[in-house]
């Protein structure tokens, strides 16, 4: 063993370069594995985790204090199916006034007295400050990707006592909108007692019924209450719709990241070990020859191996860890991605995958080649390398020596089939690259297209209402008086006015949010997915989410109402829009509706090069009434361009490092070759020349092969992606493969190749004759 | 000229003159330097004192590219184990070393093919180095030395892993190249051999010249 031992540790000595290969590609396909399997696991259910996570409440119930006491409700938490219950919490809706600077939190507020922000159900995420325990305390609920600027603040309430802000903390079950210590909450006028149940398994089951099944469950907890005690309750599974759909929208393209990922890493790792364990046969010749029994060869190359392949795991997976926490952060908690802070992070069985699959993937790869070895007789190890090769490989040599081509760049272009297996392995971490390039360049122009759309029909967008001081302000024109003083003021081009109305449509019992047009431009026109734009009163336009989830078509007729009005309208044409509240028409179907509706913003599109801002500050000096805010960034686009662009760059130096090995195993293996060609004058330029061109062969081909796969899985991936949140998209965003493009991203294979290929063509160029041929 | 690698001295101070057209044959024991002096000579590796002149070029002084252009153009090399690539035929090891200069293809085999007709190997332009028997190996060693018509050639034991009878045939064949004016450089260990080839004698003992003798061809 000990005999072993020692020649596994001169082998490591004598090959410094490769071993430490091998612990740089253990240690970034680790990383890359941990990153793209955590991905998978947060992608495959981010509400279900998170409401796990904070034990969500399954049902948020609201009970009349005058009705059911205090104990009574403690009771209900002590029955049969309930797993664990919080509460009784004091509840109490809280007017603030509409002048008063309230935090973004509305004019009506739900404030729950609460001991803290941990227990048995509904364990909130305290991300900024503490908890509120004294009187004249509040803690809000915010998500963290708000700032905590506020911390300190006063919030007015004139019904009671000014509250300091204390803390932020973010409750995906939507609790409450503020907390506040128990006693406290009593000088707030509670008039609700709040009870948080989660159930056990067997009564959630997740299908259909199971909103049925909630409330059933909840209605046996309160038989024995008196009754009308039960005044209001809400299950979790509408939360859960509303909160994943943007989440669920990620879902397969992360997923497709992750699969590209592991697959890149595993073919990585298995290339390097084999690679390492092949270009020892001579070495293990000699080791035969020394008399060491075919079981120690193997155990010398295992040990070989092994030693940086652990090392390098390990590191990778605390590297990938550390990677994956800044980065699913931005990935996942966006706005409603419903993931909150703290909580994003590798899950354990992924580092366990990887901490013993990646040793298993180098210790399978290692077997293979070493139990060849294991069966090499010694003399045939010893002359490994000078055995005549495979006829078609000669051939094609013969082929390219008798070519035009020069002969650095032949020679180069035959390396890579005196190898097949270690060119294949290698292009096939070449392919998976240019494929996740490729489907990253493909999503990422969708996404952007996306962003983008509607976008150039407004530049600035200006709210008929300000806020002052914390006061509302009105505007000190009126509705048409305010539309013609957009339109005169600098750099104007059209003005839309645009109303929301709360509307319903008959036989639905959703709201419908009504938008309509008014003034220069009626229509928007790249997002139009189906049919056409409104022509005349009495047609609307919906977004595809609406008629998806009402069962609707471009065609139909529907009958909208408010009060005791009603509208028939014919949907003529469907846009892009995974709102599912939302329809659009022009201003006479809005009036006849509501004949007193105003608008609530003007849309406003600037001439060419006119500045937004100046627009804006114009706007704002001409009536300090309005808010003019010029249009901002798209923070779900940036998310998934920001998150591919990352994805892609680490596949990208994984394949990369790849070909890198590739180039130095191959060097190490022709370095007799190397030396005599450099010895007949090949200058060092010929030989790098050669050496790049030899990977550049593996690059051109995973070019070849990589755009299809990638082109095939945007065409896989993309419309899943919008399917999962309803949203159709305009044929345009989806036609993405132009020539320019396509030759980008072709070009990617090339780049792996020489990216991996020119630092170790160098290093060869520069071998020193003398020394290669006087060591071989 | 001396030669150091780390703390060993390979060469300690070696002084030579070779005129074209000379057959200098270098021996010595084992480990004094021959092979280090035969690398200087070919600009595979600089000297670390002193300096290699060559048609009135300092070798030493060359840039890497400049060596490179300098072994292309003007030496031609020989090695105890042949160092042929394994996955070329014959033919196009020997069409490789004009190839490297841009010479197209064809005319480079045609050329080859004149030097395969002179040494005798031409029936075995197509086989590739692993059938080939030891003297023919270096045959297409000694082709390629000469496919650009090198001032100098350097040969490094090249009888070293032959039989006699190989070894003879390889001999003789230098023999004849060194009488149509080949100046050549022949490190051996077998006198017999350095007698029959050879015009003068250099011996080498731990890095230094310790005797040069003119030789009057046997044959
Ligand atoms: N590249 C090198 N690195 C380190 N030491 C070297 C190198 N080349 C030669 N030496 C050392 O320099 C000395 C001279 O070596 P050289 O190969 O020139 O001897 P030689 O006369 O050719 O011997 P042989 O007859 O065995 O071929 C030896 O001690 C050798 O170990
Ligand atoms: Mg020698």
């Amino acid at each position: 063993m000990r005999a072993v031992w020692r020649a596994a540790r001169a082998a490591v000595r004598r090959r410094r370069l490769q071993t430490v290969v091998i612990a740089l590609v253990t240690l970034t396909s680790t990383a890359a594995m941990v990153v793209a399997l955590g991905l998978v696991d947060a992608a495959s259910a981010p509400f279900d985790k998170a409401f796990d996570r904070q034990r969500g409440p399954h049902v948020v119930a609201a009970f009349d204090p005058d009705k059911a006491s205090d104990e009574q409700l403690e009771r209900t938490a002590r029955q049969p199916g309930v797993e664990a219950a919080a509460g009784p919490f004091a509840q109490a809706t809280v007017e603030l006034p509409d002048d008063a600077m309230n935090f973004g939190l509305g004019s009506q507020i739900t404030v729950v007295g609460r001991p803290g922000p941990s227990g048995p159900v509904d364990r909130v995420d305290l991300w900024a400050g503490r908890w509120a325990t004294g009187p004249g305390e509040v803690v809000l609920n915010r998500q963290s990707d708000w700032t905590a600027d506020d911390l300190g603040k006063k919030l007015q309430v004139p019904s009671g006592p000014d509250l300091t802000v204390v803390g932020f903390a973010f409750d995906l079950s939507r609790t409450a909108d503020a907390w506040v210590a128990p006693e406290q909450a009593a000088a707030l006028h509670p008039t609700v007692t709040q009870m948080l149940f989660r159930f056990t398994k067997e009564s959630q089951a997740p299908d259909a019924s199971s909103e049925d099944r909630l409330r059933a469950e909840l209605a046996t907890l309160t038989e024995g209450l008196p009754a009308g005690a039960l005044t209001a309750s809400r299950t979790y599974l509408t939360l859960k719709q509303q909160v994943s759909s943007s989440a669920r929208a990620f879902t397969p393209y992360l997923m497709a990241f992750g699969v590209l990922g592991i697959a890149v890493a595993v073919l990585i790792v298995a290339n390097v070990v084999s690679g390492a364990v092949i270009s020892g046969f001579r070495h293990i010749g000699i080791l035969k020859a020394l008399g060491f029994t075919p079981g120690q060869v193997v155990a010398v190359y295992l040990t070989m191996i092994s030693v940086p392949a652990v090392l390098g795991c390990a590191l990778g997976t605390v590297v990938g860890n550390l990677l994956a926490r800044p980065f699913f952060e931005f990935v996942f908690t966006g706005p409603d991605a419903g993931v909150f802070h703290g909580s994003v992070s590798v899950a354990a069985w992924v580092n366990a995958v990887t901490l013993l699959g990646v040793p298993a993937v180098c210790v399978l790869a290692a077997l293979a080649p070493a139990v060849r070895a294991h069966r090499l007789p010694a003399a045939r190890a010893i002359s490994a390398g000078s055995a005549p090769r495979a006829g078609r490989a000669l051939h094609l040599q013969r082929r390219l020596a008798g070519s035009r081509l020069p002969r650095s760049v032949s020679l180069g272009v035959g390396l890579p089939f005196a190898r097949p297996g270690r060119s294949a392995l290698t292009l096939a971490a070449v392919v998976l690259g240019v494929t996740t390039v490729t489907f990253a360049t493909g999503l990422a122009t969708t996404m952007t297209m996306l962003g983008n759309a509607g976008r150039d029909a407004y530049q600035v967008t200006v709210y008929a209402s300000s806020f002052k001081h914390g006061k509302e302000v009105k505007p000190q024109h009126g509705d048409r008086e305010l539309e013609s003083l957009l339109r005169s003021l600098p750099g104007a081009r059209e003005v839309t006015a645009r109303a929301d109305d709360d509307i319903r449509m008959a036989g639905s019992a959703q709201d419908v949010m009504l938008e309509g047009r008014r003034g220069d431009r009626l229509t928007l026109g790249n997002v139009l997915t189906q049919g056409r734009w409104m022509h005349r009163a009495g047609e609307v336009v919906a977004g595809s989410a609406f008629l998806r989830q009402n069962g609707l078509r471009v065609g139909d007729r529907i009958r909208l109402e408010k009060g005791d009005r009603g509208e028939d309208v014919v949907v003529v044409g469907e846009f892009m829009e995974s709102n599912a509240r939302l329809l659009v028409t022009d201003w006479p179907t809005v009036t006849a509706l509501s004949p007193n509706e105003k608008p609530i913003a003007y849309h406003v599109k600037l001439r060419d090069g006119a500045d937004p801002a100046a627009y804006a500050r114009a706007a704002k000096a001409a009536d300090s009434g309005i808010s003019p805010t010029p249009t901002g960034s798209n923070s779900l686009t940036q998310t998934i361009v920001g998150s591919a662009t990352v994805l892609t760059l680490m596949l990208t130096v994984v394949a990369s490092l790849g070909v890198f090995n590739t180039v130095v195993l191959n060097t190490r293996d022709r370095r007799r070759d190397l030396g005599m060609l450099k010895s007949i004058g090949m200058t060092p330029r010929q030989v790098t020349v050669m050496t790049v061109t030899s990977m550049a062969v593996l690059g051109a081909l995973g070019s070849l092969l990589g755009v299809p796969l990638g082109v095939a899985g945007y065409e896989v991936v993309v419309p899943r992606m919008a399917g999962a949140v309803d949203l159709a998209l305009p044929p345009y965003m989806t036609d993405v493969w132009r020539a320019p493009a396509l030759a980008g991203v072709a070009s990617a294979g090339l780049a792996i190749a020489v990216l991996g290929a020119l630092v170790p063509a160098r290093r060869a160029a520069r071998l020193t004759i003398a020394q290669v041929l006087h060591n071989e | 000229m001396r030669k150091e690698y780390g703390e060993t001295t390979a060469l300690d101070g070696v002084s030579l003159e070779i005129r074209a057209g000379d057959a200098v044959a270098v021996m010595g024991p084992s480990g004094c330097g021959k092979s280090t002096l035969l690398n200087m000579i070919a600009g595979l590796d600089r000297p670390t004192g002193g300096s290699v002149v060559v048609h009135g070029e300092n070798v030493g002084e060359l840039s890497e590219k400049g060596l490179a252009l300098y072994r292309r153009r003007r030496i031609g090399m020989i090695f105890q184990f042949f160092n042929l690539i394994d996955d070329l035929s014959a033919l196009d090891n020997v069409a490789l070393a004009a190839q490297l200069t841009g010479t197209p293809a064809r005319q480079a085999r045609r050329r080859a093919l004149e030097l395969f007709d002179e040494l005798g190997i031409a029936d075995r332009r197509n086989a590739y180095p692993a059938v080939l028997s030891g003297g023919e190996r270096q045959r297409v060693a000694v082709a390629r030395a000469l496919m650009n018509r090198p001032a100098l050639l350097l040969a490094d034991e090249p009888t070293g892993a032959l039989d006699s009878r190989s070894g003879e045939q390889v001999m003789d064949l230098l023999l004849d190249l060194n009488q149509i004016g080949q100046t050549l450089i022949l490190v051996t260990h077998d006198e017999h051999l350095a007698r029959r080839c050879a015009s003068r004698l250099v011996e080498i003992a731990d890095g230094r010249v310790t005797g040069e003798h003119t030789l009057e061809p046997s044959a």
